[in-house]
């Protein structure tokens, strides 16, 4: 008994003293990180939408080059996802939408700092893999042809984009034949990587994986758009960096960057 | 433990223990805080909770079946086989246990979707396609399952006294009667936790399953999926359904109670 407890507390101290020097670790490791101007880096946390990824991650470059001691740090999901995060009390400093509810849900809740400004719109393509196994050429298709059909889930910006446009066209797809992708991006794999015979993905995603996918145009309901929106959070942590983040974003830099990508201008 | 016993630990063992503890013990109090009971039956016989509480059942269930109907041969062989294959072979069978279930996910697509040779062989010959199925499903719940079963059965196989069979042998048994009437009866509770740890584990798989067979309504959205779906959508009806998983594991671990104690 008795050297079943010694065991135990050795089990104990030696899991406490991992976790200890563990721990001790991570704060060593700050200041070799640090740059050689002696301050800290002033970290700066963006929440954007999934489909935003490669425009965010070359601002967040640039921006990065413009302050020197700044490091940003990108998370990307579903605009959905990423407010709730927010509505929770993750720190974000600024947050980039994929459409106007979730900027609005966050300013109801009295945690944005002014007001969102619309950056870009964006609409969608039907994706099929490249090739186009299935012989898919219009929207109508995917309510008669054989197999899975990639979509967002419902409540995520795309998905709720998708819903728009197939009530438009009068498309209805079962839903035993609709997988859902928690956002634009893992919607977009499920058609590139996986074995889905179409999705509706953002134009703007689809011209990522363009070596995979081919796209049909959406013809019957060209003026389907969402609008992106881009706004600084009130409790910011770190302050006055996220209006000038925003500023960067909304400024010609960020707006070429956008173009560049695909998205269309605001209205 | 005794009282006296209770007074002679150390409190370095005692803080630990509590860090521990509450590692544990505060997400579940934060998940019963987070719970709407009100409207929880509700939120539980909607048809979406209904649709992925049957799903998931099914899975899982078909999932541990096809662990103990391949997985018993296995961990026989892994016991009882000699070479040394053996602990490559052990290694290999292992590796779901400590894989991320999503590079499971990322494996098993890369073997069977419809642009990997084996996948569209599958398809071309029989008209099957297991991404986005609840074949797909019932595979990749399988896959991180299996090792569940394999390693408890293993285990009961090795710490049989081998003189057992031997016995059997000398009164005349064949090696396949000594197997069925003496090793089998003496390892089942073994295998029934096994099977019962194999479920368990496939109830709650999401990564391999998202990541291979997708989020399909009634076909593929198991519990997890739905409760990951529902998150965005309906948060009480996310809580409602993870609640009914911590449930399901508790009756698990209550179940198999004392199984998991040392043999001395």
């Amino acid at each position: 008994m008795t050297d079943r407890r010694r065991a135990v507390t050795a089990g104990v101290v030696g899991a406490l003293t991992v976790f200890i020097v563990g721990a001790a670790g991570c704060t060593d490791a700050d200041p070799v990180e640090r740059p050689t101007t002696g301050t800290a880096p002033t970290e700066l946390t963006v929440s954007a939408a999934a489909s935003l990824t490669e425009s965010f991650e070359a601002l967040a470059e640039r921006f990065e080059a413009d302050h020197p001691g700044t490091d940003v740090v990108l998370t990307f999901d579903s605009s959905t996802a990423l407010a709730d995060q927010i509505l929770e009390g993750a720190p974000v400093d600024v947050f980039a939408s994929a459409d106007t509810a979730n900027p609005t849900r966050l300013a109801e809740a009295g945690l944005t700092d002014g007001e969102a400004v619309a950056i870009a719109r964006n609409r969608l393509a039907m994706v099929v893999p490249a090739g186009n196994p299935a012989g898919v050429d219009d929207l109508a298709d995917l309510a008669t042809l054989e197999g899975t059909v990639a979509l967002c889930a419902e409540e995520v910006p795309c998905g709720k984009l998708a819903a728009t446009v197939l009530d438009a066209a009068g498309v209805t797809v079962a839903a035993d034949r609709v997988t859902r992708g928690q956002n634009a991006r893992a919607t977009l794999a499920a058609v590139a990587d996986g074995d889905a015979v179409a999705g509706l993905v953002y134009v703007t995603d689809a011209a990522v994986a363009d070596d995979l996918l081919d796209v049909v145009p959406i013809e019957s309901v060209p003026d389907a758009t969402t609008e992106l929106q881009v706004v600084a959070l009130r409790d910011a942590p770190a302050g006055a960096l996220a209006a000038e983040l925003v500023e960067l974003i909304v400024g010609p830099v960020g707006q070429a960057e956008l173009r560049r990508a695909g998205f269309l201008s605001p209205r | 433990m005794n009282r006296r016993g209770v007074e002679r630990t150390s409190p370095l063992v005692l803080a630990g223990s509590a860090v521990a503890l509450a590692l544990v013990v505060l997400p579940l109090v934060g998940l019963l805080t987070r719970v709407r009971w009100s409207t929880l039956a509700e939120d539980l016989t909607s048809r979406a909770a209904l649709d992925a509480l049957r799903l998931s059942l099914m899975c899982s269930l078909l999932a541990a079946a096809i662990s103990v109907v391949a997985g018993t041969p296995l961990a026989w062989l892994l016991a009882r086989g000699r070479g040394r294959g053996r602990s490559l072979l052990r290694g290999l069978v292992l590796l779901p246990m400590v894989l991320p279930p999503v590079v499971g996910g990322v494996a098993l697509l890369s073997a069977f979707s419809l642009r990997s040779p084996i996948g569209g062989w599958l398809h071309d010959t029989f008209g099957l396609q297991l991404t986005f199925s609840t074949a797909g499903a019932v595979l990749a719940e399988a896959f991180v399952a299996l090792p569940f079963f394999v390693v408890t059965l293993e285990g009961a196989l090795r710490s049989l006294d081998p003189g057992l069979e031997e016995d059997a042998a000398s009164l005349g048994a064949g090696r396949a009667m000594a197997a069925r009437r003496v090793v089998l009866p003496l390892v089942a509770p073994a295998a029934a936790s096994g099977a019962v740890l194999a479920w368990a584990r496939a109830l709650g798989e999401f990564g391999a399953t998202v990541t291979f067979a997708g989020n399909v309504e009634g076909r593929t959205r198991t519990l997890p999926l739905a409760v990951a779906l529902l998150l965005e959508s309906d948060r009480d009806a996310a809580v409602a359904l993870s609640l009914v998983l911590v449930a399901v594991s508790l009756v698990v671990i209550v179940a198999l109670r004392g199984r998991w104690a040392v043999r001395r």
